[in-house]
């Protein structure tokens, strides 16, 4: 298992990305791979160009990417999104993996040929039949509407491709090794790229933090939400501690009178309800981490299909299914944290009924 | 021997730019092993004076001294341990802990006391369910037990940790006049036996009758010291 580390492509294809331009290309792909292949990094080259898909009526615009069907399953994950045929054949020439949705509006399945149609690398219009092999459903919903994917080899003659060392390619993807989490998978790509950039020399090389900035961007402030969201949860338990200790120490004010009466002292009063209050944010805290266990491991077995989610909204249709991961150190977080906030809530009531002078708690009615 | 000893003691409580003073130059000497009324009309300070006798309150100026002890410089901690180790108290309404059992309520000084090993503590709170006729009710909760048994289980629970004096605040108030009487005899019966001292307030003229000494109080200030 892999995580996509980086993207190394030509300075000057950047700025003109969106049209994916062929004029661009690595001028020497064997190079790249030679030193990502020293370093022990899984990597995989493409050619990725702007192409029309028609099943012989109707015509929809793709992005399309030549691949090398077997290095490019070390670097994506493409080949396990296959829901129905099979990833490309390294060996068969003239097929393609497209999205599901859009094998779906052209009518197409698995077996069927379509066209492919293209502006060469010389800027002329060329024109090829493929067969469908594969259709994929991932998470991307863009892959799903307007992917298509084809051999490396089938690329080129495709789009005239002039020969060059390693191959014709735009881009060399890069993946590392699968990180515990997406943080240190962020960090390990980060480093790579740095260390790669003066290996290659007037190349660009981006990695996984920088091309998934807006992701990323998104991701940091859910988690401020987040943070937001469990603090006011935070806040809500602590005002029913409180107000649960609290209760318990009117209602037993007498008590409280009686307890001091026989000698116990302020702190001693203090200690007792704390220690309550801690034994009640035990119970809760227990009691809460087992439900989230539950509910967690359910999401890791099960999960939720997102099928249907977005299309039923009428917004982006969405695909896969979300899953929970097994953390420990999230749960005993959670459960230190409980422990916590029942301790510091128990504080205010446990102080004012060893605040209680005892002639006055006798008193109370 | 005097047990309890009290010179000049004033109690004043400030509402305001208004003063009360609820006792007002209390000079008495408590013997150990009397069994002591403290009457006279309400708001007259007999509480007052019990509080302070209980060592729950401090006297605004006098002082205190309690089996040979001076107690005024003691502060909160040392009045919680003379408390804890030398005086014991009844309520008029019990005040027993609704969620513990007969057993669990008479145990409880001690377990505040923490001297004895947990076999002594059985021991010692079975004999004194015993001595007060409940013996076989230890398992009940004070929900399930008349006026009249409650207050036994309170007085159980004021004499099991063998305390200097027992303070008693109008211990048969809520009584009928037959339990009364019983709850008197039990404290008689145990001042008589064990020597223990009682100092309790009361308007009822039964226990008046039963006690060997009668102070009165009227307006903070003690009115008259009777023993029969």
């Amino acid at each position: 298992m892999t995580d996509y580390a980086a993207w190394i492509g030509r300075q000057e294809s950047v700025a003109d990305i969106a049209a994916t331009p062929l004029d661009k290309s690595l001028p020497d792909a064997a190079k790249i791979l030679a030193v990502l292949g020293r370093r022990g990094i899984a990597a995989a080259p493409r050619i990725r160009f702007v192409a029309r898909v028609s099943n012989y009526n109707d015509e929809i615009p793709v992005i399309a990417d030549g691949v090398d069907p077997t290095a490019d399953r070390r670097v994506f994950k493409l080949a396990s999104a296959i829901v129905s045929g099979t990833w490309l054949p390294p060996e068969e020439k003239k097929s393609v993996v497209m999205g599901a949705r859009l094998a779906q509006e052209l009518g197409l399945k698995v077996g069927d040929s379509l066209l492919v149609i293209a502006q060469t690398v010389d800027d002329v219009t060329n024109a090829d039949e493929y067969s469908v092999v594969g259709l994929l459903d991932t998470p991307a919903p863009e892959v799903n509407e307007s992917g298509l994917y084809m051999s490396l080899a089938d690329a080129r003659a495709l789009l005239v491709a002039p020969s060059a060392p390693g191959g014709y390619a735009t881009e060399v993807d890069a993946a590392l090794p699968r990180a515990a989490t997406l943080d240190a998978a962020i960090a390990k790509g980060e480093k790579t790229a740095a260390a790669l950039r003066p290996e290659l020399p007037g190349l660009r090389v981006d990695s996984i933090a920088y091309l998934a900035r807006d992701y990323l961007a998104v991701r940091d402030a859910k988690a401020t939400y987040s943070f937001v969201l469990i603090f006011v949860v935070l806040v809500i338990a602590a005002v029913g501690i409180v107000n649960t200790i609290l209760m318990s120490v009117y209602s037993r004010i007498r008590e409280i009178g009686v307890l001091r009466a026989y000698g116990m002292t302020r702190r001693e009063i203090s200690t007792l309800f704390t220690l309550e209050g801690l034994a009640l944010g035990a119970i809760g805290s227990i009691l809460g981490v087992a439900l989230g266990a539950l509910l967690d491991l359910a999401l890791i077995v099960k999960g939720v299909s997102l099928a249907g989610f977005g299309s039923a909204a009428g917004s982006l249709p969405l695909s896969g299914v979300l899953r929970g991961e097994w953390n420990p150190r999230t749960m005993l977080t959670g459960f230190l944290f409980g422990l916590v906030v029942a301790l510091v809530a128990a504080r205010i009531p446990a102080r004012q009924a060893a605040k209680l002078e005892p002639t006055s708690a006798l008193r109370f009615q | 021997m005097v047990a309890l000893h009290l010179e000049k003691v004033t109690k004043i409580y400030r509402k305001g730019e208004n003063e009360v003073r609820a006792l007002d130059g209390v000079d008495l000497d408590i013997e150990a092993g009397e069994f002591l009324a403290i009457v006279g009309p309400s708001g007259s300070g007999k509480t007052t004076l019990l509080n302070i006798l209980g060592c729950l309150d401090s006297p605004t100026e006098g002082r205190m001294i309690y089996d040979g002890r001076e107690l005024r410089s003691l502060g909160e901690k040392g009045l919680s341990a003379y408390r804890r180790e030398r005086i014991s108290f009844v309520f008029q309404s019990y005040n027993l802990i609704p969620v513990l059992t007969v057993r669990e309520n008479v145990e409880l000084p001690l377990l505040i006391e923490r001297k004895l090993s947990n076999g002594d503590v059985r021991s010692r709170s079975e004999e004194m369910i015993a001595a007060v006729g409940l013996a076989g009710k230890e398992g009940r909760y004070p929900r399930e037990l008349s006026g009249g048994q409650e207050q036994r289980v309170a007085i159980a629970r004021a004499l099991v940790k063998r305390p200097l004096v027992v303070l008693a605040d109008e211990p048969t108030a809520n009584l009928d006049s037959h339990t009364a009487e019983e709850i008197v005899e039990i404290m008689r019966g145990i001042n008589a036996e064990r020597g223990t001292t009682f100092v309790f307030s009361t308007h009822d003229r039964l226990v008046m009758e039963h006690a060997r000494r009668i102070v009165t109080i009227r307006d903070g200030k003690l009115t008259g010291d009777e023993r029969k």
